[in-house]
């Protein structure tokens, strides 16, 4: 996998350069700021791009519209988004948009195994969505008992669907076999009505349907 | 002609001008040559004159003489001039001429021309302050008095009657005469038209001043104002002569030397000087005030004078004349209508003869009433002004002596434009208070701009402290908002530094153990699970910081309030409704809101033992309303030093308002309005 990663941290963008070229990937370009991974995209064309959401020059969320704009001008290029806090609204937005899309915090790097399989995810057109923003969706609404219906374990499973997880990556983050899986998705989509979606779109249906339960 | 006074080159070069000119010498120099010998007492021409009245004569004729020769001089065609110059010099003629005459033909001629002395002062009255009539029908009036002077003197220089006094004995040379004899039996109607012609000559000069005061406007009406007043000294003369008249009938004694003449040539200087004033120097003295003055005086002189004769003359009848009760009556009543009296005639001619002035002055003094019982408010005198003095431009500047700078009723700052208006400052107690732009025009009617100003002057102070006040308030608020501001702005930066550093230097650290950890030769496995530990505390530091970022500032508040409070509702162990705009507002207000939200959630939990929370914010003309409602005990209540009173003073910060009602067992309800843009 070519990587390029937009960091303006020098020592953690070479700490996270180093995981991924010791898992194998290629990282092709490291640069400090949004304008620079426009340009490095635009020439290595790459599988990936690891982007910080604060970068220079005013640090707020720069990233986050390099991001939207690399979807928008090279679509095979798949965007990871990390961030130092969560920030809900954005992440949801761009990770509900589409496949290919990730947004996670930046301490689960520190998760390596982790990370890198949210990182081959996205790139495969997969989506990846921080636990921690997944756990505020699925705080019900005073006033709204659909989520209620749900069992415990079921809420589990919702979760880390949302997390852009597939059936086989759920199983084993549940110790449960891929049956059981697919069962629980099943009666999950079924009581909050959600048919007939399958793979990514999953995903999207999920995560439509708990923004519009916020 | 005062605005023609300075020469043009043509006139300057003109022959006949100089030729004019040098005829006005030559008139007056002839003057002063005919008054020195009743000066000189060449001849026994000083007659029973007594020396101190020497002057007096002297200054009578020379006043018109010298001012009419001034004017002349600059001006040769000036008719004022003239009128002047010839006046004087026709009456002075009479002393060459008794010199000639003999005795007999001296005092028919002193008896018979005295009203000369009033012929120029009414002629002047007739054209002054331009040279010209007020119009072409006042020719009649001219020629009605030219007959009418004319007439009186020359019928009385043929009165065959006898003299009196001193000179009964010398033989009247009209005596026996045939054509005297006849005038005097069958003329004497006729003399006594002319004289009414001639009284009424005067009537029609003080209707002339009238006119022209009601026509004329700015300088000109200055310089008829000067005229008015000379001319207003005829009925105090008048007055005092009858004053003069009746005592010496009921004392015995004549007057005429010691009071009625010197009055007589008071009033001839009086004119001249006021002619020579008006035309050179017409804003020498405030004019206005002293024809007011002038006027008021003379009319309480003649009610006085009027009602002590009266009363004198009906108790005289009662109690018998020479009575000395009689007298102390009168006198009484006289000395206790004085002041009562003035301040009625003072109050009529203000509102009579200074209407402008008097409507001005009465504009302000409503106002003060309308203020007093709070229909105005005080900053509202420079409209105030501006309609008491008839100029709608005219505008108030208030001094502000902290800044060193003008502000308007607003308390906005100005900068005094020069636009052409004329300036006035306007002080209390020497100190500046404000200026007045208004027009120039303003400054020939300086009357009524004193006046409204002095009657002003309580009300500008106040509306100028007023004004103070609000510019210091509003710069207060301003620097407590700019501290608000400047508090909310450090925790955003304190935040951001947490997260981009402290916490990012943390990741890093932990990507470094697990580069580390995954590079392990094989042999040292054995120290993977403590280098997980390491990672995990890092975890765990890296949390705490995210938390204390959050409680510094919510990075959430980027979003805006809607999503800050939903996330705040998310992490509440308690139900909490939210019902929030998206929409967004100022970030220190959408703060400033959130951290009410935030304590108030707080103190539900933690001390009203509530179940639900429910948060509403809606934006309202302007103002972002947010109320957080609970169903707990309720009893609460601001406290000092409590978080709420804390809050509320951040929201006051913001000019916005934090109520809080928790009637106990009813619940609790905290409610925030703040001022907000979009």
């Amino acid at each position: 996998m070519r990587i390029v990663i937009a960091d303006d941290t020098v020592l953690l963008r070479e700490g996270v350069a180093g995981l991924l070229e010791d898992a194998g990937h290629t990282v092709v370009a490291r640069v400090g700021d949004a304008e620079a991974l426009l340009s490095v995209v635009a020439e290595h064309e790459p599988d990936l791009a690891i982007v910080d959401v604060r970068m220079p020059p005013t640090y707020e969320d720069e990233g986050m519209r390099a991001a939207a704009e690399i979807r928008q001008r090279r679509p095979e290029t798949a965007v990871l988004v990390l961030s130092q806090h969560v920030e809900s609204n954005h992440a949801v937005e761009l990770v509900g948009s589409g496949g290919g899309f990730g947004y996670l915090l930046k301490d689960r790097i520190l998760d390596v195994d982790e990370f890198l399989e949210a990182a081959e995810r996205v790139s495969s057109g997969g989506s990846a969505l921080d636990p921690e923003v997944v756990k505020q969706l699925l705080v019900p609404p005073a006033g709204d008992d659909t989520l209620d219906q749900l069992t415990p374990r079921e809420r589990e499973v919702l979760g880390l669907m949302a997390e852009g997880r597939t059936n086989a990556g759920i199983a084993k983050q549940l110790w449960l076999t891929e049956r059981t899986v697919e069962t629980h998705v099943s009666s999950i989509l079924g009581k909050l009505e959600l048919h007939g979606a399958d793979g990514h779109r999953r995903v999207l249906a999920v995560l439509a349907y708990l923004r519009a339960a916020v | 002609m005062p605005v023609r006074i300075a020469l043009t080159a043509r006139e300057a070069k003109d022959g006949g001008m100089q030729r004019l000119r040098l005829a006005a010498c030559g008139v007056a120099t002839a003057t002063t040559v005919f008054l020195a010998l009743p000066v000189l007492d060449v001849g026994g021409l000083r007659g029973g004159i007594p020396l101190w009245l020497v002057p007096f004569v002297a200054a009578a004729f020379l006043a018109p003489t010298t001012v009419g020769l001034l004017i002349a001089l600059r001006h040769p065609g000036n008719r004022i001039a003239w009128i002047m110059l010839t006046g004087a010099f026709v009456v002075t003629l009479q002393f060459p001429l008794v010199l000639a005459l003999d005795e007999g033909w001296a005092l028919q001629i002193d008896r018979a021309t005295w009203p000369l002395l009033y012929a120029w002062p009414i002629a002047v009255a007739y054209v002054f302050p331009n040279g010209r009539l007020l119009s072409p029908r006042w020719r009649w009036v001219i020629g009605a008095a030219i007959v009418s002077f004319v007439g009186v003197i020359g019928l009385m220089l043929l009165n065959p009657g006898p003299f009196y006094g001193d000179d009964a004995d010398v033989p009247n040379p009209m005596a026996g005469s045939a054509v005297g004899t006849w005038a005097d039996e069958h003329l004497e109607w006729l003399f006594w038209v002319l004289w009414v012609g001639m009284l009424a000559s005067l009537v029609a000069g003080a209707v002339a001043i009238r006119l022209r005061l009601r026509r004329s406007s700015g300088i000109e009406r200055l310089q008829v104002l000067w005229l008015a007043w000379a001319a207003l000294l005829v009925p105090v003369v008048l007055a005092l002569c009858f004053v003069s008249g009746f005592l010496g009938w009921v004392l015995g004694v004549t007057f005429f030397d010691w009071v009625v003449f010197p009055l007589l040539l008071g009033v001839e200087i009086a004119m001249a000087v006021s002619v020579g004033v008006a035309v050179a120097r017409y804003r020498l003295y405030a004019i206005e005030r002293l024809v007011n003055r002038t006027l008021v005086y003379v009319t309480l002189t003649t009610l006085l004078v009027g009602a002590f004769a009266g009363l004198t003359i009906g108790l005289g009848v009662l109690a018998g004349s020479g009575s000395e009760w009689v007298t102390a009556v009168a006198t009484l009543v006289v000395a206790t209508g004085f002041l009562p009296l003035r301040r009625r005639i003072q109050d009529l001619v203000d509102r009579r003869f200074s209407r402008a002035r008097y409507d001005g002055v009465r504009r302000v003094r409503t106002f003060e009433d309308e203020v007093r019982d709070g229909r105005r408010a005080p900053e509202e005198i420079g409209t105030i002004l501006a309609e008491a003095l008839r100029d709608p431009l005219a505008e108030l500047r208030f001094w502000l002596p902290a800044t060193e700078a003008f502000a308007d009723a607003t308390g906005e700052l100005v900068e005094l434009s020069d636009d052409g208006r004329a300036r006035t400052e306007i002080d209390r107690d020497g100190a500046r208070t404000a200026v007045l732009l208004h027009d120039t025009a303003l400054l020939e009617r300086l009357d009524l701009l004193n006046g409204v100003l002095a009657a002003a002057a309580l009300s500008i102070e106040m509306a100028r402290l007023r004004v103070e006040l609000r510019l210091q308030l509003a710069e207060v608020e301003a620097s407590r908002a700019r501290i608000v501001e400047a508090g909310y702005e450090e925790r955003r930066r304190l935040e951001r530094d947490l997260h981009d550093g402290a916490q990012q230097r943390l990741v890093s650290l932990g990507v470094q153990v697990r580069r580390l950890q995954r590079g392990l030769p094989r042999g040292a496995a054995v120290l993977s699970p403590a280098l997980d530990r390491v990672v995990d505390e890092i975890g765990g530091a890296i949390g705490d910081l995210r938390q204390i970022a959050a409680g510094v500032r919510p990075a959430r508040l980027d979003d805006g309030l809607s999503a800050a409070l939903a996330d705040l509702a998310r992490s509440a162990p308690i139900p909490v409704d939210v019902d929030v705009p998206h929409e967004r507002v100022q970030a220190s207000v959408e703060a400033a809101a959130y951290f009410v939200a935030c304590e108030a959630l707080t103190n539900a939990v933690r001390y009203a033992s509530a179940s639900r929370v429910s948060m509403r914010a809606v934006r309202e003309n302007g103002t972002l309303l947010v109320s957080i409602t609970d169903d707990g005990i309720g009893g609460a209540v601001v406290r000092r030093g409590s978080g709420l009173a804390g809050l509320k003073d951040r929201v006051a910060a913001h000019g916005g308002t934090l109520a809080v009602s928790s009637p106990r067992g009813r619940g609790t309800r905290v409610e925030v309005a703040i001022p907000c843009e979009s």
